[in-house]
């Protein structure tokens, strides 16, 4: 064994240097991150101006695989025309859509540019500060977009990440006017008349209600769209402010609660499809398309599924849209505002990918988007061509009676909801599906460090 | 017979692979679990044993823990009672036995992730295979949303593991059967003694080093489950089939690593004291031959 000694040395060594070159790496999260981090000056040179000069480029553009990409491809195609730069879009899975981004940005896998859903909490997730383009004194850009998404956008801080680009969106109650006709019944006056319409539907073998509770996210759009008409109005937004703080818990709100009971009312009413858990999305689609179901409570995705299954004409003259009526009233819309591009500072086409979301929102470019994907313009003077049931939205909002998505307005997300409805569903337990709600939202404030939840 | 002895120094390197890619992420994985590492934070700080305390607070890992013990229970008894029957029936002289050899064992070699894709499609509730050839043999009142219904999703998962699984545990019992001497049972069965008595007398007793293999690697291996029960169900509905690993990674998914870690350290534990005790026990029983 004399021998061993210096090659047992060597290992011991190589095995000390390197596990402590892993320790060193992993010992801070975001230290690299930091070091040069600060956002690419506005003053950079653009691609464009250098377009004589410069070899064309193909930029990267992530998308979820659930945001239609068909009006993109269009604008790309123009710009390819216009620069010679080609853009390249990854569409990545929607229920993953998320996670995958934070993987991509710290593994340093950065796109050049990106569509992510609105609102400021992702810039928490992303770590906006140090990982994007920042772009709230770009006047050129903020003039072109009407003021309140610009509100919506900009941080406490007054710091804006995200450039917003598409339609204003709408949740609520879609149904078919054909089953509505049929039965002899309008749009609910309030809850109780959505009920009393409900039950007549049944009376004549149709399918009131149906609930994709298998795709675990549909269930969720009953409280989303019900909160506006029902617990905004009794916990007003400093009630929701507290709720960022975590001055308030979603448990001791009775107007959630009673949401909860509401949708356990329907399904104990047989209000909703046989088998409830099998529901799915697609199934929905087909079932309402056909006047076998006659509403949903459902994100405006659907229009352009249903176009797709039944063509223009039916959405055009056979569906209709009423938000969740509230005890009193017919309710407020719930409105959603559209998906954010955003630019990381690492991208390696960091300004020609600012160069193009400045093409991206030029007036002939936005116009185009909307006569590919009609929707409500969140672009000043632009023009669209809306469906009914978009105009009935776009009613809503100019009447007042429209308020944005709660979850937009929160930083903390309504962690794993899904799956405490799918629960819900199963066990029908209000109070347990309340708490476990409630809870996850406080984890999820702890996960993310926020003030108020250590 | 005369042992000869090599130097220790063969063993370095690799005793060097297995410390650098195994003990030194292990015992790193360790630190980490009593920190409160998360993807939200600037710095790791030691938390000592919060992330544990918090652990046995969270009623979801209740659940994880059930699920886990029943889908190990049954997969590991389902797929060796599996594997031992088909090894028996595939030990004899029949026609096209390499074939169904390499048909029973292929499953094992395809990707879970791809045999979960392919269930979901054979347990759909109108499409699929199996509600309609319940439907075709008149037992259609036995037909079934297999992966929503609360009350079976588990099984149908199980059920889909031990079909994946169940090939490789029969090539190690034909394995074991290779070394139980011929004489043996031709001379009892000489001696008068039925299929069955050989079996229990002289088969089963000699088949305990193969026993010992497979009911360790496939308890290690369902305790351990991941894929399967992602792609069939996502632990659900709801969290009905929730197990250790899709607990831990919806925990990784929310930056909060170092309590993911304490998670996963919980598992090696639970697979610690769990196979610890099955091994002895199955080991004092293993006869000489």
């Amino acid at each position: 064994m004399k021998n061993n000694k210096p090659a047992l040395a060597l290992v011991t060594l190589s095995i000390a240097a390197l596990a402590a070159a892993g320790c060193g790496n992993s010992m801070s999260n975001s230290s690299s991150g930091k070091s040069d981090s600060s956002p690419a000056p506005s003053t950079a040179p653009s691609s464009s101006s250098a377009a004589g000069k410069k070899e064309p480029v193909t930029l990267t553009f992530v998308i979820s695989n659930t945001v239609d990409a068909a009006p993109y491809n269009k604008i790309f195609a123009e710009y390819e025309k216009k620069t010679g730069n080609k853009v390249e879009l990854q569409a990545l899975p929607g229920g993953d859509f998320d996670n995958m981004m934070k993987t991509r940005f710290s593994t340093g896998d950065f796109p050049d540019l990106f569509l992510m859903q609105p609102g400021t909490k992702q810039n928490v997730k992303l770590r906006a500060e140090e990982t994007l383009k920042e772009w709230s004194g770009d006047s050129a850009v903020w003039s072109r977009i009407i003021p309140s998404m610009k509100e919506f956008q900009t941080t406490t801080t007054g710091k804006i990440y995200g450039v917003p680009f598409g339609s204003i969106g709408a949740y609520g109650v879609f149904y078919n006017k054909d089953v509505f006709a049929k039965v002899g019944v309008q749009p609910p006056k309030n809850y109780d008349d959505l009920i009393e319409s409900a039950k007549k539907i049944k009376a004549a073998g149709i399918t009131p209600f149906y609930e994709g509770v298998k795709d675990s996210w549909p269930p969720q759009i009953f409280y989303f769209t019900g909160w506006v008409s029902n617990v905004d109005p009794a916990i007003k937004d400093a009630g929701v402010q507290k709720l960022e703080n975590n001055q308030m818990k979603l448990a001791d709100i009775p107007e959630l609660k009673d949401l909860f009971m509401k949708q356990k009312q329907i399904k104990d009413l047989g209000l909703y499809q046989n088998n409830v858990l099998a529901g799915t999305y697609d199934e929905m689609q087909n079932l309402m398309g056909d006047g076998k179901v006659a509403m949903a409570f459902m994100l405006d995705g659907i229009i352009p599924q249903l176009e797709k299954k039944f063509g223009k004409p039916f959405v055009t003259d056979k569906l209709g849209f009423f938000p969740f009526p509230s005890n009193t009233d017919a309710g407020t819309a719930l409105m959603t505002p559209p998906n954010q591009l955003m630019i990381p500072t690492k991208a390696k086409h960091a300004a020609e990918a600012a160069d193009l979301i400045r093409f991206m929102i030029s007036p002939e470019m936005v116009n185009l988007y909307y006569q590919t994907q009609p929707g409500i313009p969140i672009f000043q003077n632009a023009t669209s061509d809306l469906y009914p049931v978009q105009k009935t939205v776009k009613e809503f909002i100019d009447a007042g009676k429209a308020k944005v998505n709660v979850q937009n307005r929160l930083t903390p997300t309504f962690a794993d909801f899904q799956k405490t409805l799918q629960t819900f569903f199963i066990d029908g337990d209000v109070d347990k599906a309340l708490k476990e709600f409630s809870t996850n939202y406080e984890k999820d404030g702890k996960a993310k460090l926020l003030p108020g939840f250590q | 017979m005369e042992k000869r002895k090599y130097p220790l120094y063969f063993s370095f390197p690799a005793l060097a692979i297995f410390l650098l890619f195994f003990l030194t992420p292990t015992l790193i994985g360790f630190y980490f679990s009593f920190t409160d590492w998360n993807i939200n934070a600037d710095t790791i700080r030691f938390t000592g044993l919060d992330n544990y305390r918090e652990l046995f607070r969270e009623p979801r890992l209740k659940t994880a823990l059930t699920n886990t013990l029943i889908f190990a229970a049954c997969v590991t008894v389902l797929q060796n009672v599996c594997g031992l029957g088909l090894a028996l029936i595939l030990n004899e002289a029949l026609k096209l036995r390499n074939l169904l050899r390499m048909v029973f064992f292929m499953p094992y070699v395809i990707s879970p992730l791809v045999i979960g894709y392919i269930f979901r499609a054979i347990y759909h509730p109108e499409n699929g295979v199996v509600n309609h050839l319940l439907q075709t043999f008149g037992l259609g009142f036995l037909a079934h949303d297999w992966l929503n219904d609360p009350k079976i999703a588990l099984y149908s998962v199980i059920g889909t593991d031990v079909w994946r699984v169940a090939g490789f545990s029969m090539v190690v019992y034909l394995a074991g059967l290779q070394f139980i001497p011929k004489d043996l049972t031709e001379s009892s069965a000489i001696d008068g003694a039925g299929y069955w008595s050989r079996f229990r007398s002289i088969i089963f007793p000699l088949l305990a080093p193969a026993f010992t293999v497979n009911v360790l690697l496939s308890m290690i291996g369902s305790m351990k489950v991941f894929e399967m029960v992602y792609v069939l169900t996502e632990g659900g509905p709801g969290y009905t089939t929730e197990v250790f690993f899709t607990y831990i990674r919806s925990m990784f998914s929310t930056g909060q690593f170092g309590y993911a870690t304490a998670v996963n350290l919980m598992l090696f534990v639970l697979v610690t004291v769990v196979g610890v005790p099955v091994l002895l026990a199955m080991k004092k029983r293993e006869v000489e031959m």
